[in-house]
């Protein structure tokens, strides 16, 4: 049974990539393409596309992982303080006017501030040579209040014209997507994801206990530091190549394990695939409702989201409870 | 009945276990393990079963002293062969995560590269779980959640079971239940089962018995020998009386004190 709802699952998540591609936000017939249409589809809306679906996976994939790894099912890969971290550099990147990597300005620092916010949280939830969920969860809410609080004191006291820019991207701006990325997001997106499938079958014994993880043949302390390195280069990647997106990391993993259960094995590739399809389908909702004009994906994930979740919850209890 | 012991699988070596700036939770402590032996491990709370317990498992670290396990220093036996020979279950299996009973029973072949000849199912008939195979674990009942991970530690392999406090929160059904799912493994697969418990008339049905007091060991032998009234006195501080039904079984009684 389950094999068939993978299969559907991974059809229906091929169909929005096709369907995000090639039909908005105007139709082309991908066995017709003139030169336009191929220059479009090339330098605009694959890359789009791409960057999207490797965000959604990393956003899907990466609350999989901590949601196990705090076993707590309200866990989401922001709650760490690592987009904080990521946007508060990216804003002060932006204010200083230093442009030391063109293009690459931006998401080079955000990734710097989500690396630095990453070790940070990683370090206060370091007690007795162990990473301990609790700590780590503590330290992520506080550090992420503390890079807010700076974010936003940088934001209402600066006049810098960039920082419109800097709001939009905070909220999850997709439009500025193009191929120069796109090979480090899948660099360090692909390692994260490689750790955190390596190390799903952990995953389970953990949540299960330290003591019977133990008992299953586990080192509790190097398996917990693996599982975080992995989200924290998922969720580094993600905020760098798009800002924030909210939603998918808390969202996807529950609506996977309502429909396919909760081994990890699973879990993680199903969440990641349909984080990828979904971030999709909010870009082109986006761009297309209230076209010219785009809706950060950020938004309409928030929008589309909610009330289906709200509907599972209603409807049975995700949490199996 | 009692088995021959050919093989002493576990020894705990004068072993001293403390945190740091802390009184000894274990003090200089010695007993050794043989194939096939069930053993009861009893003492009032806070005397150290589950510290004990937890060393043995390789779950704590001893301050002094070593553990080895089939002759091996159990710190230097790598983690996924060390699953394959032991397997510890705490004393709280509550599980918020809505796994299946049979993703659960699963995790039991972690250890292993390639799959063990046990299947799922077959761990499920023997401990009579094979109809909740697809339930979730948090919809179990304490006796049957127990009997979920038994089976789990049935596919692991392990030859020593070590069990804390498995009958704690039951009601008498399932206390028996799985008190006697434990001497039937014991007996099938020749597993050799270490298990905290408090009730002495279950101690009393063990081949042996540890008895506790402050860490240490105050006496470890067969029931005849251990659950004698002084020497539950001495551990417990209260009085019990052991007595004989016409049948030979023995039982307890709280004298005075109840």
């Amino acid at each position: 049974m389950s094999k068939v709802k993978i299969s559907i699952l991974v059809l229906s998540c091929l169909c929005i990539f096709f369907f995000s591609l090639f039909l908005t936000p105007s139709v082309m017939n991908p066995f017709t393409l003139n030169t336009l249409d191929r220059d479009i589809l090339v330098s605009i809306r694959l890359p789009r596309l791409l960057v999207a679906a490797l965000m959604g996976i990393a956003l899907g994939a990466s609350g999989a992982v901590l949601q196990g790894l705090l076993k707590n099912p309200l866990a989401d890969p922001y709650i760490l303080g690592i987009s904080s971290g990521a946007s508060l550099s990216a804003a002060m990147g932006l204010v200083s006017g230093i442009y030391l990597f063109g293009q690459f300005s931006i998401p080079f620092t955000a990734f710097a501030g989500a690396a630095v916010a990453s070790l940070m949280v990683g370090a206060f939830g370091w007690k007795g040579g162990r990473l301990l969920p609790e700590r780590l969860l503590l330290a992520g809410v506080g550090m992420s209040f503390l890079f807010y609080a700076a974010l936003m004191l940088l934001i209402s006291i600066s006049t810098h014209e960039g920082m419109r820019r800097a709001v939009l991207w905070i909220f999850g701006d997709l439009s500025m997507a193009d191929w120069s990325l796109i090979p480090w997001g899948v660099l360090f997106i692909v390692a994260g994801l490689g750790i955190s499938l390596s190390r799903a079958r952990a995953l389970n014994a953990l949540m299960l206990g330290d003591e019977l993880a133990h008992s299953l043949g586990f080192s509790v302390h190097r398996e917990r530091l693996l599982l975080f390195t992995s989200i924290a280069l998922m969720t580094s990647a993600s905020v760098s190549l798009g800002g924030t997106i909210g939603f998918i990391g808390l969202l996807m993993p529950h609506i996977v394990r309502f429909m396919l259960g909760s081994d990890n094995r699973i879990l993680i590739p199903v969440s990641a695939l349909c984080g990828g399809a979904f971030l999709c389908i909010a870009d082109t909702v986006g761009k297309s409702v209230l076209s010219p004009v785009e809706i950060p994906s950020g938004i309409v994930t928030a929008i589309i989201g909610s009330p289906y979740f709200l509907y599972l919850l209603r409807k049975k209890d995700v949490l199996g409870q | 009945m009692s088995l021959v012991s050919k093989h002493t699988i576990l020894e705990i070596g004068n072993i001293v276990f403390k945190y740091s700036g802390h009184m000894p939770l274990i003090r200089n402590l010695s007993f050794s393990v043989s194939e096939g032996e069930f053993i009861g491990l009893l003492g009032p709370n806070g005397s150290g079963k589950s510290t004990l317990l937890k060393l043995a498992g390789g779950i704590l670290k001893p301050s002094e002293g070593r553990v080895r396990l089939w002759g091996k220093d159990l710190q230097s036996v790598p983690n996924k062969d060390r699953a394959k020979l032991l397997c510890y279950l705490p004393q709280l299996l509550d599980i918020g995560v809505p796994f299946r009973v049979k993703e659960i029973v699963s995790m039991g072949f972690y250890p292993y590269d390639i799959l063990p000849k046990m299947s799922v199912d077959e761990a499920l008939d023997m401990v009579g779980l094979r109809d909740k195979a697809e339930s979730y674990i948090t919809h179990l009942s304490g006796g049957e959640r127990r009997r979920a991970f038994i089976a789990m530690t049935l596919l692991q392999g392990a030859g020593l079971l070590l069990l804390d406090e498995p009958l704690a929160n039951l009601d008498i059904k399932y206390q028996l239940e799985i008190f006697r799912l434990l001497r039937y493994l014991r007996k099938e697969k020749n597993i050799s089962i270490i298990m905290a418990l408090h009730d002495i008339n279950i101690a009393l049905q063990f081949e042996k018995v540890i008895l506790m007091k402050d860490g240490d060991i105050l006496c470890f032998g067969s029931p005849e020998d251990v659950l004698t009234t002084s020497l539950l006195r001495e551990a417990f501080d209260v009085n019990i009386e052991i007595s004989k039904q016409e049948s030979g079984e023995a039982y307890i009684s709280y004298g005075h004190d109840i």
